[in-house]
């Protein structure tokens, strides 16, 4: 297997699963069902988490294809261009979705009304439907490079596409020759952000694990925005450390493993908002002991974020030469 | 400036060569992780403190968090000791470097800032919680630049050494 596998298997999860998620999002603001909503919210978080592996491995493709006479640059420069436009809107939709997902999470005592407010849901709104439009286009330049079936007999060709492939181009050059400081400056970034995510996620799973008894779960909530800040800076600076020196990231044994990880940890905090395993806890007071799924639940995150830091810190351990 | 011919001795002792040159998993990443880990408790623990006393998370009660000290200075000595094991393998690179001063003097002053905020917040019984946070703010707003300052200057040692060893200029 290697990761045109990867690709293949992945490519079509963001272009139907925002698609699925967009029509789920629909009815549920018609409905005005609040579980559809986080049921949608938590798919777009989902599809957002899925997305950084899709496009990832799209480079790996393109390395396993290099070689075939009958494919064409262009056409893979042109969806290479879409998917990083598709991308970017469909991890800024990730985003708001996992606050519109948080402010639900504690609606149980929130001083402000119930759930997510109405700008934050027609954000997610217009967002998700940008990045379905998006990820189309991806989907379809994508299509041309394999099936020249569905070509009639014209090279095809991408505004958007030509866009995107210029934006590669200028995060690269930024990351790269612009300066030499930029890269010194995101490193620092991308610790500070690990600092964030692992402060407010560890006390918080601290807690369930009976560590700190005294304090009740409920208000400890407030700092997991901060957490999804310091993760929020994370995957813009990682991704732009990728688009710097993508060749030395992408058949990096200890970087896939990193990627897969984030993947695994992710979804552990994204289990906190979308089951209800944080709904019963929510009304933990203080010296009460947490069940025993939700420690199950903390050590996971405790150990996958540790792990996290560690492969990371590995990277160039993996170094292919 | 002539560096000391003591780096030089630490460099070729077993343990400093092993570190920096080894191929085995265990020898410069495996320490280089173990400090990352020691970062994120010890600042990680600081910033939730920090950030409750600033008046985030306003309904957490503020002296239950007196338990995070633990994790600080856990943090604090898996630093020292995997500081230590990495100064072992470049002592040039770090003694060479202003900015390794830098990072040393900001984290006294974070660590100091903390204990001082320990002792005039967490271990004063008599304090109601607002008075708690006005008589910490501006403990906790330092400690917190303090830490960014420190991270910072730490992340910034891999590029603005001058030496990466003895006899060889970075």
């Amino acid at each position: 297997m290697n990761l045109a596998h990867v690709h293949l298997l992945l490519n079509h999860i963001p272009v139907l699963g925002t698609l699925i998620a967009l029509g789920l999002f629909l009815v549920s603001l018609v409905a005005n069902h609040d579980d559809l909503k986080q049921t949608s919210l938590a798919l777009f978080s989902l599809v957002a988490l899925l997305a950084i592996p899709t496009y990832i491995s799209g480079s790996g493709a393109q390395g396993a294809l290099k070689e075939s006479p009958d494919v064409s640059m262009s056409a893979i420069e042109a969806h290479q261009g879409a998917a990083l436009l598709a991308f970017i809107s469909m991890e800024i939709t990730g985003a708001a979705s996992l606050i519109g997902l948080w402010r639900f999470s504690r609606t149980v005592k929130n001083p402000w009304g119930s759930g997510p407010g109405r700008l934050n849901l027609l954000t997610v709104l217009f967002l998700a439907a940008l990045s379905s439009g998006l990820m189309a286009v991806a989907g379809n330049t994508g299509g041309d490079i394999r099936h020249s079936e569905i070509l009639a007999g014209q090279e095809a060709t991408s505004t958007i596409g030509a866009v995107g492939a210029g934006l590669t181009e200028a995060i690269h050059h930024f990351v790269i020759d612009s300066s030499m400081w930029v890269w010194p400056i995101l490193e620092d970034l991308h610790f500070l952000g690990l600092i964030l995510l692992l402060g407010s996620v560890g006390v918080l799973n601290l807690r369930i694990l009976g560590f700190l008894k005294q304090l009740p779960l409920a208000p400890l909530h407030r700092f997991i925005p901060w957490g999804i800040a310091g993760f929020g800076i994370n995957v813009v600076t990682g991704f732009l450390f990728y688009l710097g020196m993508p060749d030395f990231y992408i058949l990096n044994i200890v970087f896939q493993l990193k990627m897969f990880t984030i993947l695994l940890a992710g979804t552990t905090l994204l289990v906190f908002y979308c089951t209800s395993a944080f709904r019963s806890l929510e009304n933990l007071g203080p010296g009460e002991d947490a069940p025993l799924f939700a420690k199950f639940i903390a050590v996971s995150s405790i150990v996958l974020w540790i792990a996290v830091i560690v492969l990371g810190r590995y990277i160039p351990f993996g170094e292919v030469t | 400036m002539a560096v000391p011919l003591i780096f030089k001795t630490i460099e070729e002792s077993g343990i400093s060569t092993w570190i920096r040159d080894s191929p085995s998993f265990f020898a410069y990443w495996f320490i280089l992780s173990f400090h990352a880990i020691g970062m994120g408790l010890l600042v990680g623990a600081s910033v939730v403190i920090d950030l409750r006393i600033l008046g985030v998370a306003r309904d957490l009660p503020l002296s239950p968090l007196k338990g995070l000290y633990g994790i600080i200075w856990t943090g604090f000595w898996i630093q020292v000791a995997s500081g230590l094991l990495l100064l072992i393998a470049y002592p040039t690179k770090a003694f060479t470097n202003p900015d390794f001063y830098l990072k040393l003097t900001l984290i006294g002053l974070a660590v100091a800032f903390m204990q001082k905020l320990r002792q005039r917040v967490f271990s004063d019984s008599t304090l109601t919680e607002p008075e708690m946070m006005t008589k910490g703010k501006a403990l906790a707003t330092w400690s917190l630049v303090f830490w960014v300052g420190a991270v910072t200057a730490g992340r910034l040692l891999a590029y603005t050494y001058n030496y990466l060893k003895y006899d060889y200029r970075g």
